[in-house]
């Protein structure tokens, strides 16, 4: 199989993923649950993963870095921190449902800073109108999960800080393939999924917290920490993390980030970036293509939409399938997004990238949808 | 043997202790200390020899990490003292 879905899960991950996940299910227990060398080795493993998590991200002290079932389960806990039932939210014009689901749950005002796709400036104005006394929480996605779209974070997160705004950042598809630093963006929190661009296992995600914004857990229960107490404890992490750690994902997740850290994010970027331009150039010459890709791809990350003209893009994705070609097709559950660009009733064929993808594999993949096209629907 | 037990809030927390301290150059390890000398239950500490608490005080000072308690461990008995 070709795999071109990794917006959604990286499926080919670096070896030393599964042997790390290997050796911590035949060799360590649960952190801060014992002293005993089982417990010992579990601990050594999470510290390390936070220590190595705060580098990669500008945080200074590994305390920030929760480990979290995935960036679905990150926003949650930022969200619900910031935003109470019926408060009032801003978020950009391209958020999944992450996002917006728990919003909706919430009862919250949702203003929404739409902008057309590729025009950052016009995303960063439309976030500036909309952030009025009384926001409670700014929440946007560094990347957009359905058309690769890089929003502009840094200045998003300037406006919150001149207004005194949380910032959450939903670094789901550019954690691993971004630069993003905490410290200099000031965000309240940043979500990401451990099992994406950071090439760890499935069941793994991480929230980043600002040390000084008021975190409030999800989940209660045992934390290894102030056993006699019956309030959760007021530090981090764990605060933020009741019950055993997934010490398999954990490892997994460690392996992942050295992966990413010894070939460095600017390679990895660059990488995708250059698999992207090709299936573009080779897209562009297909009659009946619409593809939505940013002039020299400025503004734009390892994703790619497309549609075709006369042709059901849930059609074409098994149409792929069948040739042994792995994409996603439909809403990519971000309505939102779909909503903001047009393409809300048809949907988009989504083609993403890894450090894993080739260039020979990008060239089947356009073989094989000149193919799937020609034949017609 | 006479030691000093520095108690941290969490095994987190203990960690940073122990990273901090060994880059001061203060030999310590992470232990669970006697449940009687913290009345929330479940707690982590790490261990230094008695000789090397000063250093090991300033270091922790120095990254901004607060103990908890700190303990004498003498004669077969526990005993608090001020940082």
């Amino acid at each position: 199989m070709i795999y071109f879905d990794s917006a959604a899960t990286s499926f080919q991950k670096p070896a030393s993923v599964a042997a790390a996940m290997w050796e911590a299910l035949a060799s360590m227990s649960s952190p801060g649950r014992g002293g005993y060398p089982a417990a010992a080795r579990a601990a050594d493993t999470a510290f390390q993963c936070r220590s190595e998590l705060a580098e990669l991200f500008g945080l200074k002290n590994p305390e920030q870095v929760v480990f979290t079932l995935n960036a679905t389960h990150a926003l949650n806990i930022a969200i619900k921190s910031l935003v109470p039932p019926g408060g009032r939210a801003v978020v950009s014009g391209y958020e999944h449902n992450a996002v917006t689901r728990p919003l909706e749950a919430l009862g919250a005002k949702i203003s929404v800073a739409a902008a057309p796709l590729f025009v950052p400036e016009a995303v960063t104005e439309a976030f500036d109108r909309l952030i009025i006394p009384g926001t409670d929480a700014v929440i946007c996605s560094h990347v957009s999960n359905v058309f690769g779209f890089v929003q502009p974070i840094e200045e998003i997160g300037a406006v919150c800080r001149s207004r005194g705004v949380p910032f959450i950042v939903d670094a789901s598809q550019s954690a691993g393939i971004l630069p993003l630093d905490m410290e200099s963006l000031g965000a309240a929190f940043a979500a990401m999924p451990g099992h994406k661009g950071l090439y760890g296992p499935q069941g793994t995600g991480v929230l980043l917290c600002r040390e000084d914004v008021p975190a409030n857990p999800l989940l209660e229960g045992g934390t290894g920490s102030q056993s006699i107490q019956q309030r959760m404890p007021d530090f981090l992490p764990d605060r933020l993390e009741a019950g055993t750690l997934n010490m398999p994902g954990i490892a997994g997740l460690l392996a992942g980030v050295r992966y990413v850290r010894r070939g460095g994010v600017d390679k990895i970027l660059a990488h995708e970036k250059h698999l992207t331009q090709m299936a573009v150039q080779g897209l562009e010459t297909m009659p009946g293509l619409r593809l939505f890709a940013s002039p020299g791809l400025r503004h734009q990350v390892g994703v790619l939409s497309l549609t075709a003209e006369g042709a059901d893009v849930e059609n074409i994705g098994s149409a792929l399938a069948e040739r042994g070609i792995a994409v996603r097709a439909g809403i990519h559950c971000a309505p939102y997004a779909h909503r903001t660009a047009g393409t809300l009733d048809t949907g988009t064929v989504r083609i993403s990238f890894s450090d894993f993808n080739t260039p020979e594999e990008v060239a089947r993949l356009l073989r094989a949808l000149q193919g799937v096209l020609g034949r017609g629907f | 043997m006479e030691h000093y037990i520095i108690l941290a809030r969490s095994i987190t927390y203990a960690q940073r202790m122990q990273k901090s301290l060994g880059r001061a150059g203060v030999r310590c390890h992470i232990f669970r200390p006697p449940r009687d000398l913290t009345d929330m239950g479940c707690a982590y500490a790490v261990r230094v020899a008695v000789p090397h608490l000063p250093e090991a005080l300033a270091a922790l000072h120095r990254d901004g990490l607060d103990p908890v308690q700190i303990f004498l461990f003498q004669k077969g008995l526990y005993q608090e003292v001020e940082a």
